[in-house]
This record gives structure tokens, sequence and C-alpha cells, in this order.
């Protein structure tokens, strides 16, 4: 397994647009949770709202220990990006097509395929860690509340969540092989096709939206505010089910994949 | 239409002279299919080690296909092979040095950092005989530029700089002199004489008729997926004698020749006349001696060795 990673960090090791891409995302996720941040701090405006606000939402989002759960809920509206970090690590396999040189030197098809699995998982680590040091940042600058790890559950879902996508965008590649067709499929199913049917499901079908594949998934990490209201007036989803199905559709993706590169004609 | 031209042909069984010998790759009955496309048609042969061994075909006869299956690339419907005795492993497949169809590299990679990936996955080689192989290709100057800056000729030196590495014992090439300028065709071509040379096994398709004559031991020809003949390459090239003949009465040395002793064909080729013979009994002055027994002169008299050439379109014309 180490051999694998290490040949894997080869091919990247030099691959300048997948480093400026992983560093724009990484600051993004900084730069997005500091956007909502501020509106944040404008809404706690004491001077304006006269603690008003305070009444009503409670304390503010990004204070300890609500902050794990804001950070990972708001961070989440990136995840296309690991996802397409994914698509280019395998689809430029295809174009090169060194996927077939990969194993004309040597490898086997399991262990070819295994290497980028391994990938989706040191992808999910690494976005989790910014969202985990991001959350901390703004807890901080927050200030309101002495350091806390309650809520810290919420970065786990969310390394979940991103392994659930790195994986779906992993299988979109290995299925679709040409680069631009995986990566245009890929974000409008993630941003668009599954929110609309998923939305047509609870409408019409009692909420049934919500066992999609990546629906499961986000809805570990619910709209963090107004929760006491929500829960009034949504049927909430079983927390046991959706981590469940999640799991579920985490092993489908890696089964997936996995015997697609095993059996096709590469 | 392609079951149609496997009934026309009879499958020539490969004869071998090593048959003590392990084989290093043996096929057995492969076949694959694209569709309605018969890309393979129960193709069996086995390559003898230390042979340098040459896949004819003309363009679409199914020389890549076969080449990669036997490197896992491609699933055969049907058939096995095996390698060195033993089913077909990605352990196998570290032994072998290959290029398959196109060099493929990682393009924003130099051809340092492409063997180093090659090493890593093989196992074959180490850092300072990165360099060496670069050196045997003549890129040792351009060893820290982009792939994707390379000339089709360089990339092709560079695919054969990966098989290699590590010195293997077998290698597999397909097409190695293509995009190559002369003097890079005629580098590569001594190459794998020289690699020959050494003992190595080397299987080779190819289009290029010259090309196989050149370097070649053994060949198999392949046409629409099926393997029209293989063998030693004086076994497949000389199965008969051909002798050339003419004279001013060309119609009256046809008549009189068929009926001398051992010929099995005539056939006419612009003012001369081809006269077949089986393997090694062609006697020039029997035949002179017959002819002008028979009031007839012959003005010109000469055995011809059939080429792969004129082999290769008589196989493949039918």
């Amino acid at each position: 397994m180490v051999s694998l990673l290490k040949t894997e960090w080869l091919k990247v090791k030099k691959y300048n647009t997948f480093w400026i891409l992983s560093l724009l995302y990484i600051v993004s996720i900084w730069g997005l949770n500091y956007i909502v941040y501020n509106v944040q701090q404008n809404i706690y405006d004491k001077k304006k709202t006269g603690g008003v606000v305070n009444m009503i939402i409670g304390n503010p989002p990004y204070a300890f220990p609500k902050v794990w759960h804001m950070t990972a809920y708001v961070s989440s509206f990136l995840l296309f990006m690991p996802g397409l970090l994914m698509i280019i690590s395998i689809t430029n396999e295809y174009s090169y097509k060194t996927h077939r040189q990969n194993i004309i030197d040597g490898w086997s098809r399991t262990q070819f395929i295994t290497a980028k699995q391994l990938l989706t998982i040191i992808i999910a680590i690494v976005s989790t860690a910014a969202v985990f040091l991001s959350a901390l940042s703004f807890g901080f600058m927050e200030g309101s509340e002495t350091l806390s790890f309650d809520n810290l559950e919420y970065i786990l879902y969310f390394f979940l969540q991103t392994l659930s996508y790195t994986s779906l965008a992993l299988l979109f590649g290995v299925v679709l092989k040409r680069s631009g067709i995986a990566i245009g499929v890929y974000f409008l199913y993630t941003v668009v096709i599954e929110n609309v049917v998923s939305g047509l499901l609870n409408h019409y079908a009692d909420y049934s939206g919500r066992y999609l594949p990546l629906k499961s998934v986000d809805n570990l990490i619910p709209f963090p505010v107004f929760e006491n209201m929500t829960r009034q007036f949504l049927k909430q989803p079983n927390f046991s089910v959706q981590l469940t199905l999640s799991l579920i559709y985490l092993a489908l993706y890696y089964y997936a994949t996995k015997r697609k590169f095993e059996t096709d004609d590469l | 239409m392609p079951e149609k031209v496997a009934e026309n042909f009879t499958l020539i069984k490969f004869s071998t002279n090593t048959i003590h010998m392990q084989p290093v790759l043996s096929l057995q009955a492969i076949s694959k299919r694209y569709g309605n496309i018969q890309a393979l048609n129960s193709i069996s042969f086995d390559v003898p080690e230390g042979s340098v061994f040459g896949i004819l075909g003309p363009n679409g006869s199914g020389k890549t296909t076969m080449l990669g299956i036997i490197l896992d690339i491609l699933r055969a419907d049907a058939g096995s092979f095996s390698w060195f005795g033993t089913s077909p492993s990605a352990e196998s497949r570290k032994k072998i040095g290959a290029l398959l169809e196109t060099p493929n590299f990682y393009h924003y990679l130099s051809a340092t950092d492409n063997l180093n990936i090659t090493q890593a996955i093989s196992g074959r080689g180490s850092t300072p005989e990165i360099e060496s192989v670069l050196e045997t290709v003549n890129l040792a100057q351009r060893k820290y530029s982009k792939f994707s800056t390379y000339s089709l000729g360089m990339k092709q030196r560079l695919a054969i700089a990966g098989t290699l590495l590590g010195n293997p014992n077998v290698l597999v090439f397909d097409e190695p002199t293509n995009g190559l300028d002369p003097v890079g065709i005629a580098e590569i071509r001594q190459l794998i004489k020289d690699l020959a040379k050494q003992g190595k096994t080397i299987i080779m398709a190819s289009h290029l008729l010259d090309e196989v004559e050149k370097v070649c031991t053994h060949v198999a020809i392949l046409k629409k997926g099926v393997l029209l003949t293989a063998g030693a390459v004086d076994e497949v090239l000389t199965n008969e004698d051909i002798v050339e003949i003419s004279a001013s009465d060309l119609t009256g040395l046809e008549i009189i020749i068929k009926e001398f002793n051992g010929v099995t064909n005539v056939k006419q080729d612009g003012n001369h006349l081809h006269v077949f013979f089986p393997i090694n009994t062609a006697n020039l002055e029997e035949i002179n001696r017959y002819c002008f027994s028979k009031d007839i002169t012959l003005s010109q008299l000469t055995l011809k060795r059939k080429s792969l050439e004129s082999k290769f379109f008589e196989l493949t014309n039918n």
C-alpha cells in the first residue's frame, strides 16, 4: 500500500494544475466561511440589533461549540472541488493512456485502482484537516466562548461526506473516461440534478429525496441555524438511517469502480 | 465476412525446431470480438526463447489487439495464453519490457520523472540505470524536458528506453520504428539486433515487411484476425523453389515445362514464366537440358528465393 501511494505521489508531485487547484480549494474553504462569518458579524452587531438576534437564534454560529457544525456545513458547498481533483487524476491516466502503461509495467488492475481509491481517502483527509483548522480559527476569532470540542463529530461527518464526493467522482471518471464529459456530468449531477430529483421526491413522494446517494450523506450535516424551527415544520431525517445509507452508497461506489476497472478493456 | 475469410484458410501449425525448450509465450485459441467485427479468430502459436518474433499484418489485422491481450490491457473472449509456462500475472509482466501502440507517458513530467514511475511500478532498473537507458536511445540531453515538448520520434525513443530498463529478457515492441527518421530507424533496428545477440526474446509487431525481414528469426502473419502462417522466417519464406525462365516461344515453353518432372505449378509473369518446385528440388541444369531436348532454347534461367514481400502479398491477397 505504501508503494502504491509512493507511485501516486510521483505522479502528482510535479503536476502544477493539481497543486494550484488544491491550494485555491483550501484557501476557499477559509474564504467562504469568512464571507458567512462577516454576515454573521453584521447581524449580531449589538449597536444595530441590540441583542434581539441573540434571543431568537441563540449564540452566534461561529462561536464554540457550534462552529464545528457551522464550518462543516458551509464548507460542504465547495465539495465539487475535491471531486474535480479526483476526476483530473483519473481521466489524465486515460488521456495519456498511462493506465495501460502502468498495467504493462507490472501493476495488477487491482493495484492501479486501489492506488486511486487511496487517493480519494487522502484528498478527504486533507479537506477535513483544512475544515478543522478553519473552524478552529473562526472559533477563536469569534472569541465569545472558550475552546470546546462538543459537536466535533460534524468534522467526522464532513470527512465521510468528502469521501463520498471523491469516490463518486472516481466512479464517474472510470465510467466516462474523458475529462470534459466526466467533469460536466459530475458537476451537473452534484450541483443540479440530484437536488432537483430530491426536491421532486420530497414534494411528491413523502420526503424520499433524502435517500438519494449524496443527499443521504449531506443530511448528516443539517442546516445549522433555526434548528428548533425547522424541526417543527419539516419531517426530520432519521440520523442512523442516513448514516447507514451513506456507508452503503460509499461501499457501492468503491465496489462498482473496482469492478469496472478490473473487467474493462483498457 | 470475417467468418468467411476464416473458412478459406487452414491454419498452418507452427513447426518449431526448439520443441525441447519452454516457449516464452504460448497462445492457445485466442479470440476477440468487437461488436460484429471478429478482431482475432482462434489464434495459436508459440514464441520460442531467444527468437526475434515478428508479427506481420496489414493495418487492422489484429496485431495490437493480440499484443493488448497478452499484456492484460484487453480481455480475450475465448482462449488462453501463458508467459514462461505459467498463467499470466502482474508478476510475469514485471519481467517484460513492453511498448504498446503509442508512447504512454505523463505529459507534464520529464523523461527522468516518467522513468522513475516505470521503475517504481515494475521494480526494474535503478536511478543510474535510468541515465544509461536514456543514453542508449540518445535522449540524455533532453532528459529534464517535459514529455509534452518532445517530437514523435523522441517520444518513441523514450518508450523504448522504458522497455530497456532493468535489462529484461523479454521485450515486446509494437511498431518500434513508428515516427522515427531514417537514422533513428537504423539505430533502433541495430539496437534490436544487438538485443537479439544478447539472447533476448523479442516480440515485434510491424506492418513493415522489410523491417521484419531484416531483424526477425520467426514470423507470424495475421490478416483480418486470422493467423495465416507462423514459423521460422526461412521456413515461411522458402517452402518452395521458384525458377524464372523465358524463351522466344513462351506458349510452347509453358506446354512442355508443365510436363517436366516435379513441377507443381506454372505461372506467367510478364514475358517470363515462374515454375514452382517443392523446396530444394529445382535443378537448373536438368531444366536447361530438358528444354533444349524439346527444341526450345532458354533466354533466361534463374532460381528465385521468394522474398517476404511476395509471400506476404500472396498470403494476404487471397
